[in-house]
């Protein structure tokens, strides 16, 4: 069955349904797009370093500049400029803000 | 009298100096506060097994009583320390024998509290004297940030002073401040931050949001997001990155020649009067061609280092040097390098001894020990010399394809080097576990100078200390066994070249390096080489009885006399196309540079990387220089 736009949101209204968020690698996030950390997956050691760089779900980040040839990526993150190779961006899952 | 006696008291007891560790993460400018608590008296202390400078000094006595001041590695992370971090925690926590700190100077970045102020919980438990420097405060306005120290001060439970180490602004109170405070109080609120770097996340950020210390947080810094734009772009970015490259390598070589042909001058100099006082006795030449000279083959690249360096810390202090090795980490990173890796290379065109030293930067160790192993290809100055008087045999005269021939060499150094560390990390793959990047990009500064120049020397003088020693050793070594032989009856005597140790060890060497279409003259110049490449041109006048007063002319000799040189008792000439390649070939693989080696067992802790690399390298070298010579034979090239 197919629901108008209207009615979807309407819907959405009446049982509290937040639209479900999409969770998206770090790496596939264009330029100046904030987006808010969600969980990080990868080899567990990176992972508690990048967490310790200050990369905690919930934080608010930012890929201000990709490197000519494409990777690293500069993610701006708690008022600090990493640089992060896109395997390592990938480990770190996104929602869009 | 009594005030005399008194004095020794005192400085016979330095340990009744209390001691402040300077703590903080990278790039937090604890080295900076450093040099300006110090005035820039410190030095770099080694610690067993850790590939990593602390910095021990002593406070400046203009700021009350003289304290021992140490400046541990930054540190990032707690939870899983690198070796490094791990020195720093231990220091911290009272676990390392040799700093027992008293109290503790918590350097913390105003432009990341939180970031900077994550791991404050461990310093704060240990119920010592601790008082947080803020550094970068000039900073925030490009963030249109205010921050208010009383606030953060109340938030924390612990003194706050702003510094700012450039000016000296703050340091003579941060330290009065150290006075005045008590121990920490082990429940205030720096001291219940958790572990966990989630948790701890979270509560910092609580602290700082309840107490208002910041106006606005996470903001972009608008000079260095602007200059980004730039040195990162996907036009500009390289261009940019190979003209600083350009322009460093200029520095080094040309900027640097005039000191070095001073240096050179004065030393030999020295050298011919010392050896004139006495011309018959054995000590005077000693003195004057042994040591004297010795010391004048490392003190002639000391220009080109300290140029180096200074560039260095220039470029490392003003942030861009973090944004080059951004640049070239995917290249890099194939090869099994890391973005780091960019800087020692670079080093090494100069010398590898600081380059190996500067491999200290990167923080895996796989990646730091893969960039040593490939450091001795770089073609280092100390074979230009070599390179110069060999193609000009070669080639005899024709500059411009010298030249060619020269950047042609050093090219393919950098190609080789690249070949091998592709070819290890992958032959090696099974150990190959894909480090971490995730390198800090400083924000960008406009260069502080007498921070720069301080460090600067502080390089300098820790190279001259390390390699001096070795140089000087080998070189002393070699005169005596160039300049003493068996007399009849087998006593030690001294004796003309032909007839001493090096000359008996180059006949035995006889076998190896006919292969290679020399003669043992020129063996001696290799093996006296060991001591520092170019010495390779000034034994080859030894072996080859040049003599002549003006520099310029004695390699015009030595150039004639090379070319008319025969294999002993026949007619057949030694510098051929195909030998002089060969030794070319050899000089551009082999190792041979004691100093090298001795570095870096100590940087590596053990003998394993630093003999396996003298055996490959020089094996290496000979193999393919006997081959060069052999298929070029073959071609019916002479």
């Amino acid at each position: 069955m197919r629901h108008s736009a209207e009615m979807k949101a309407e819907i959405d209204n009446r049982f509290h349904l937040k639209p479900v968020a999409k969770l998206v690698p770090l790496s596939q996030i264009p330029l100046n797009r904030m987006v808010r950390i969600e969980h990080l997956e990868g080899p567990r050691e990176d992972c508690d370093r990048l967490l310790d760089l200050g990369f905690t779900p919930g934080e608010e980040v930012v890929i201000t500049h990709h490197a000519p040839l494409g990777e690293p990526v500069v993610v701006r993150v708690r008022g600090a400029l990493l640089a992060l190779r896109k395997r390592e961006a990938a480990w770190i899952w996104v929602n869009l803000v | 009298m009594r005030t005399q006696l008194q004095r020794d008291n005192i400085s016979s007891k330095p340990s009744v100096e209390p001691t402040v560790c300077l703590v903080g993460m990278p790039n937090s400018g604890k080295t900076t506060l450093m040099n300006a608590i110090t005035g820039g008296n410190f030095k770099t202390a080694n610690y067993a097994g850790v590939t990593v400078s602390v910095l021990r000094g002593r406070s400046k006595p203009d700021f009350g009583p003289v304290r021992n001041i140490v400046d541990l590695p930054g540190v990032n992370s707690t939870v899983n320390p690198s070796p490094e971090e791990e020195l720093a925690c231990n220091v911290i926590q009272g676990k390392n024998p040799k700093v027992n700190p008293d109290a503790f100077v918590l350097v913390v970045d105003a432009t990341q509290l939180e970031r900077h102020l994550k791991f404050a919980g461990l310093v704060a438990r240990q119920r010592k004297p601790t008082v947080v420097a803020l550094t970068m405060t000039d900073l925030l306005p490009r963030r249109g940030q205010v921050l208010d120290p009383v606030k953060l001060a109340n938030a924390i439970g612990t003194p706050v002073v702003p510094v700012d180490a450039r000016t000296g602004k703050g340091v003579a109170e941060l330290l009065r401040k150290l006075d005045t405070s008590g121990p920490q109080d082990g429940d205030n609120a720096l001291a219940q931050l958790p572990t966990d770097p989630i948790a701890a996340y979270v509560q910092i950020r609580r602290l700082l949001l309840t107490k208002a210390v910041v106006s606005r947080a996470d903001q972009e810094d608008s000079v260095t997001s602007r200059i980004d734009r730039v040195v990162l772009n996907r036009h500009f970015g390289f261009p940019i990155f190979f003209i600083v490259l350009i322009a460093l390598f200029a520095a080094i070589f040309w900027a640097a020649q005039p000191f070095m042909d001073f240096i050179d001058g004065a030393f030999s100099q020295t050298a011919e009067f010392v050896s004139a006082l006495a011309p018959d006795s054995f000590l005077a030449r000693f003195v004057g061609e042994g040591l004297i000279a010795g010391i004048g083959s490392v003190a002639v690249f000391f220009p080109q280092i300290m140029i180096l360096f200074f560039l260095m810390t220039l470029l490392e202090d003003s942030g861009y040097l973090a944004r080059g090795a951004a640049l070239v980490d995917r290249p890099l990173a194939y090869l099994g390098l890391h973005g780091r890796s960019f800087v020692p290379m670079l080093s090494g065109f100069a010398c590898a001894i600081p380059a190996v030293f500067a491999a200290r930067a990167i923080p895996a160790r796989r990646e730091r020990l893969l960039t040593i192993w490939i450091l001795p290809l770089m073609s280092c100055s100390a074979r230009l010399p070599v390179y110069a008087l060999l193609l000009a045999a070669l080639l005899q005269g024709a500059a411009w394809q010298a030249g060619l021939s020269l950047a042609a060499i050093y090219i393919s150094s950098l190609l080789i080097g690249a070949l091998v560390a592709g070819l290890a990390s992958r032959i090696l793959s099974k150990y190959r576990t894909p480090s971490l990047l995730a390198m800090e990009l400083p924000v960008y500064r406009a260069p502080r100078w007498l921070p720069i120049l301080r460090t600067t020397w502080a390089r300098g003088s820790a190279y001259l200390k390390r390699a001096g020693m070795p140089i000087l050793i080998v070189s002393a070594v070699l005169w005596l066994v160039s300049n003493f032989g068996y007399a009849p009856g087998s006593v030690v005597a001294p004796a003309a070249i032909d007839n001493s140790f090096a000359a008996q060890i180059g006949q035995q060497l006889e076998p190896l390096l006919q292969p290679m279409g020399v003669d043992w003259r020129v063996g001696v110049g290799l093996i006296s080489a060991f001591a520092a490449r170019e010495v390779f041109v000034s034994s080859m006048a030894i072996v080859f009885h040049v003599e002549s007063d003006d520099e310029q002319t004695q390699q015009e000799t030595l150039l004639k006399t090379m070319q008319s040189a025969t294999f002993a008792g026949t007619s057949q000439p030694i510098f051929t196309t195909a030998s002089i390649a060969g030794l070319i070939v050899f000089f551009f693989f082999s190792l041979q540079c004691f100093s090298t080696v001795a570095v870096v067992r100590k940087e590596t802790n053990s003998w394993r990387l630093a003999g396996l690399q003298l055996f490959f390298y020089t094996g290496l070298g000979y193999t393919l220089a006997v081959g060069t010579v052999q298929i070029l034979r073959a071609l019916g090239v002479a």
